[in-house]
């Protein structure tokens, strides 16, 4: 079945060499993750193929394999784009079920929380090889990079979401709905109140009339 | 290249003889030529396996330990552990309070992996042991995991090591015997044969200078019990949910079998 042992080794052996190279550029944050794999966490990949990862403390290093631990302290399942939410830091996946957690999930958290924590120093592992110089350059081009980017994606999430609000007026403004949402939930709270009492009302005239009886 | 044949019952059907790669020699001299083989080539061992695999075989051995559930404080022998490959990675697994044993019969094999080993640090988790898989000097129920990487074709007595390695598992111990096997793909497999009856000898003469002994190698392969026959082999020692997983098209092939 694809993929075959010697792929999955291959992947693991390549995850695992990227992970604690990452690692060694923030021992800080190394130390936080390595200190919060106090057992094998696993990782359940549902689809679009099956597929196992588990994460273990060995020593100083993170070890990745591709095969189920025999007894995780931590069971993560659902699918790649999921993952890759919960390693951005998006901190709603578990409460929107889109990842399933079996075990201890305090260590979910912890683990999620290391990662987020997170910042390996990319300029020296690139003076390493460039030199400081050309290093510092490219790094400070990265870094504008990522930062316009990410001005860019968020300045044109507002604008598209004032456009579908204000000047299409396909959607209703955020606040408008969260004012509705709040009236149902009270009309429903409202309703809830008035079954009980009638339920009540309706005990108490049935008592009544078997004591007159 | 000859059929395969069942395991001790070598070409002419009597009891004292066994294969060794195509010939059929007397049991007793087996373990003597093998070991032949092995001072030949120990020295450049280690380079010609990544030639010979292409740096494959790197990914068969990570395979196996990935699979091997070894953990911190386990007791673990690696059996023909030769150049300590499986012994290096499985030092790390099981920490300080864990200890790992690699056991060769080649002197010169278990001299080349100490240096190794010893040379990377690797120290104070490590026993070496000169001992016959058919013969293991080790008490009953003694390993939460014993493993056997392409040594297990050049035992005399296959059924017998099977048994002593099962022997010397703890209860839920698991044995590994990581093997060349019987490819799944015909084409595969005629590219193969051409491959290890040609380059390897040629391979051989050049980096080790010494192409009889890379002959033996590709020989010993096709004499080796196929996949289902060494599972069966395995379950015949007493070990219980027996499986095997093909590596690189059944080139190679991982069996794995639990003591009840």
């Amino acid at each position: 079945m694809f993929p075959g042992p010697t792929l999955l080794s291959a992947a693991s052996a390549i995850v695992e060499i990227a992970l604690n190279r990452a690692l060694e550029l923030d021992t800080a944050g190394r130390q936080a993750l390595l200190n919060a794999l106090t057992g094998p966490a696993q990782f359940n990949i549902n689809a679009p193929v099956p597929l196992t990862w588990t994460l273990e403390r060995v020593g100083e290093q993170v070890q990745v394999r591709s095969q189920p631990a025999d007894a995780p302290e931590l069971v993560i399942t659902g699918r790649p784009m999921a993952f890759v939410a919960l390693a951005l830091g998006d901190d709603r996946v578990f409460a929107d079920n889109r990842l399933g957690v079996h075990g201890n999930t305090a260590l979910a958290h912890q683990l999620q929380r290391a990662l987020n924590q997170l910042e390996p120093d990319w300029e020296a592992a690139m003076a390493r090889h460039l030199g400081d110089l050309p290093a510092h350059f490219l790094g400070k081009r990265i870094r504008s990079a990522v930062q316009w980017s990410r001005q860019a994606a968020s300045a044109m999430n507002a604008n598209l979401e004032e456009y579908l609000h204000e000047e299409s007026q396909a959607l209703p403004g955020r606040r408008e709905l969260e004012a509705t949402f709040q009236d149902i939930d009270q009309l429903n709270l409202r309703t809830e109140r008035l079954e009980a009492r009638l339920t009540q009302l309706e005990s108490t005239g049935s008592d009544n009339d078997t004591e007159t009886l | 290249m000859s059929e395969q044949q069942a395991p001790g019952t070598p070409g002419n059907g009597q009891d004292d003889v066994t294969h060794f790669g195509f010939r059929n020699v007397p049991k007793s001299q087996k373990a003597s030529q093998v070991a032949q083989v092995f001072h030949s080539v120990a020295g450049k061992y280690d380079l010609m396996n990544d030639l010979m695999s292409m740096g494959i075989h790197r990914l068969w051995k990570r395979f196996t330990i990935e699979l091997s559930g070894v953990r911190q404080g386990h007791q673990v022998l690696d059996i023909a552990g030769g150049t300590g490959d499986l012994t290096m990675k499985f030092s790390d697994l099981v920490g300080p309070s864990g200890k790992v044993v690699l056991a060769d019969i080649n002197a010169s094999m278990l001299q080349v992996g100490r240096s190794r080993l010893t040379d990377r640090g690797y120290a104070g988790n490590i026993e070496y042991v000169q001992a016959d898989a058919e013969h293991l000097p080790f008490p009953d129920n003694s390993f939460q995991a014993v493993s056997i990487a392409f040594g297990l074709r050049n035992v005399t007595d296959k059924d017998q090591a099977l048994r002593d390695m099962a022997r010397v598992l703890k209860p839920g111990g698991k044995l590994m015997v990581l093997e060349f096997s019987k490819p799944t793909n015909p084409l595969l497999s005629k590219a193969y044969d051409t491959y290890s009856f040609t380059a390897l000898p040629l391979m051989g003469q050049l980096i080790a200078g010494d192409s009889e002994s890379y002959k033996y190698l590709a020989e010993s392969i096709r004499m080796h019990p196929d996949q289902e026959t060494l599972k069966s082999m395995m379950e015949n020692a007493g070990l219980v949910n027996c499986k095997y997983y093909n590596m690189t098209g059944g080139i190679v092939a991982l069996h794995v079998g639990i003591k009840p």
